[in-house]
């Protein structure tokens, strides 16, 4: 990499630098940059996580069959990504709407079990009131580590739901969780590479379900 | 078992890079705008009527950011459900940014609203983003339009969060450059913004005697509006010297 395309890296320590010529196009070359590297993260992670995307979502698809619903749920940005699960799969834009519900959506089970008991239990103790043996638990994490997931786990493992996890990095605690059946992992240690192949995995995990998934009465 | 969708790599992709030509130059150009009205103490408005989580995600990557030691910037949804321009122009300051997640009308039902918005930043003083998948909107329609050219919505909603990570990522080297958060200095011989010509303006009262109070960049004023037909609230109208010399409203219903 030539030295003038990093000159952006570092401040001007003068602050007198007026002409903004040259931040955008480094800006663009950038952010270009950055774009390469998250398809190519996205293609990698699918391909590797191809065999595994066919187990879970038949997995998934045998639960809603059973009559069974999807809880979502996550912190920040993962939080996000679980209401675009609950979204996917209930207002999909093709094929038929299944049973998902996130976790995050409503503040005051989220501020009662906050102020009450703590954090670690927001999603569990909703797990607790509404999971069975034919719902599915998805958990999102770019760390893996986020202790109110592997509670939720735990939880939902004893309610006998099929256990799904999304994670980053190397899978963190979620890749050593014994309570959760399934690790999806993003293999990179950048958080925002991270969610936007997980956004990825989220439809293709989607995508694999309408698939798979038989409503009854059909062939 | 088959991989209907994202497998298969995306509709129209032509290799790594964004699907539309001059997105990361747009993308650029958004991030020291934004920088610019940050540094100024603006605050962002994120919404996304079809895709609400969109809007959190923004607005969250700001306010809290994932890369320790970042600054705190002020972000905020708008409230989902809400009526979008209503709800905007009440809460909205001059100087303040409007970032939006949206494709356009017919195909994303929530377009028709936020091309309102976009259409009245500059009478309310705000910098617009419009960030959106397929139809493009016309020239002009924001500010900034970060667009992509799919049509598939589950393609379209993946590369947004890249756009919005990008977006995030970008504003923030900008910071580093502290000599170019000051805005470009004038340098067209008449300057829009200093004389009086042709200011955007939005229409808050009307009186009987000809004279309406309105809107523009540089707060409340009453003009005179006896050139034109008698405007209504809310119509949009251009002001010079004291008077508004034209509406904006013509053949809009």
């Amino acid at each position: 990499m030539s030295p003038e395309t990093t000159d952006f890296l570092y401040p001007f320590i003068e602050g007198d630098e007026r002409d903004s010529a040259s931040l955008l196009a480094d800006l663009s070359a950038s952010a270009e940059a950055k774009w390469g590297y998250s398809e190519r993260l996205r293609q990698e992670t699918l391909a590797l996580c191809h065999d595994q995307l066919a187990s879970v979502s038949a997995a998934m698809a045998r639960r809603f069959e059973a009559g069974g619903q999807l809880f979502a749920f996550g912190n920040g940005g993962s939080a996000t990504d679980a209401d675009d699960v609950a979204q996917v799969f209930t207002r999909p834009p093709r094929g038929e709407p299944l049973p998902a519900r996130s976790l995050v959506t409503d503040h005051a089970v989220l501020t009662a079990l906050s102020n009450d008991i703590g954090f670690d239990v927001v999603f569990s103790r909703q797990l607790e009131a509404h999971g069975g043996p034919n719902d599915i638990a998805v958990g999102l994490s770019t760390s893996g580590n986020s202790e109110n997931l592997l509670v939720a786990f735990r939880q939902a493992a004893k309610r006998g739901m099929l256990t799904v996890g999304l994670a980053g990095y190397d899978g963190g605690q979620m890749g050593r969780c014994d309570e959760l059946q399934h690790c999806l992992v993003v293999r990179s240690d950048s958080v925002h590479r991270i969610q936007e192949t997980q956004a990825a995995l989220i439809h293709a995990l989607w995508s694999a379900v309408q698939s798979e998934y038989q409503a009854k009465g059909a062939a | 078992m088959t991989l209907t969708h994202a497998d298969t790599g995306a509709a129209g992709a032509g290799g790594d890079g964004p699907y539309e030509h001059g997105l990361t130059e747009d993308l650029a150009r958004a991030a020291l705008a934004l920088a610019r009205r940050f540094h100024a103490g603006g605050t962002m408005w994120c919404a996304s009527p079809s895709w609400t989580f969109h809007a959190h995600h923004v607005a969250v990557e700001f306010v809290h950011p994932v890369i320790m030691g970042k600054r705190a910037l002020p972000a905020v949804v708008v409230p989902p459900g809400a009526d979008l321009v209503a709800s905007l122009r009440a809460t909205v300051r001059p100087g303040d940014m409007v970032v939006v997640v949206a494709g356009t009308a017919p195909s994303d039902p929530g377009g028709a609203d936020v091309a309102e918005v976009m259409r009245r930043g500059p009478a309310w003083g705000v910098e617009t983003v419009w960030i959106g998948a397929g139809t493009r909107p016309p020239a002009g329609a924001a500010d900034h339009v970060l667009w992509l050219g799919t049509d598939d919505p589950l393609v379209a909603s993946e590369q947004f969060v890249r756009i919005y990570h990008l977006l995030w990522e970008l504003t923030h080297v900008c910071f580093e450059h502290s000599g170019l958060l000051q805005p470009d200095l004038c340098e067209e011989e008449v300057c829009i913004t200093c004389s009086d010509e042709g200011r955007t303006a939005e229409v808050v009262a009307v009186d009987e005697g000809g004279d309406a109070v309105v809107r523009t960049a540089e707060g409340r004023e009453r003009i005179d509006v006896s050139l034109i037909d008698p405007p209504r609230p809310g119509d949009l109208v251009l002001v010079h010297a004291g008077s508004a010399i034209a509406s904006l409203e013509e053949g809009r219903s």
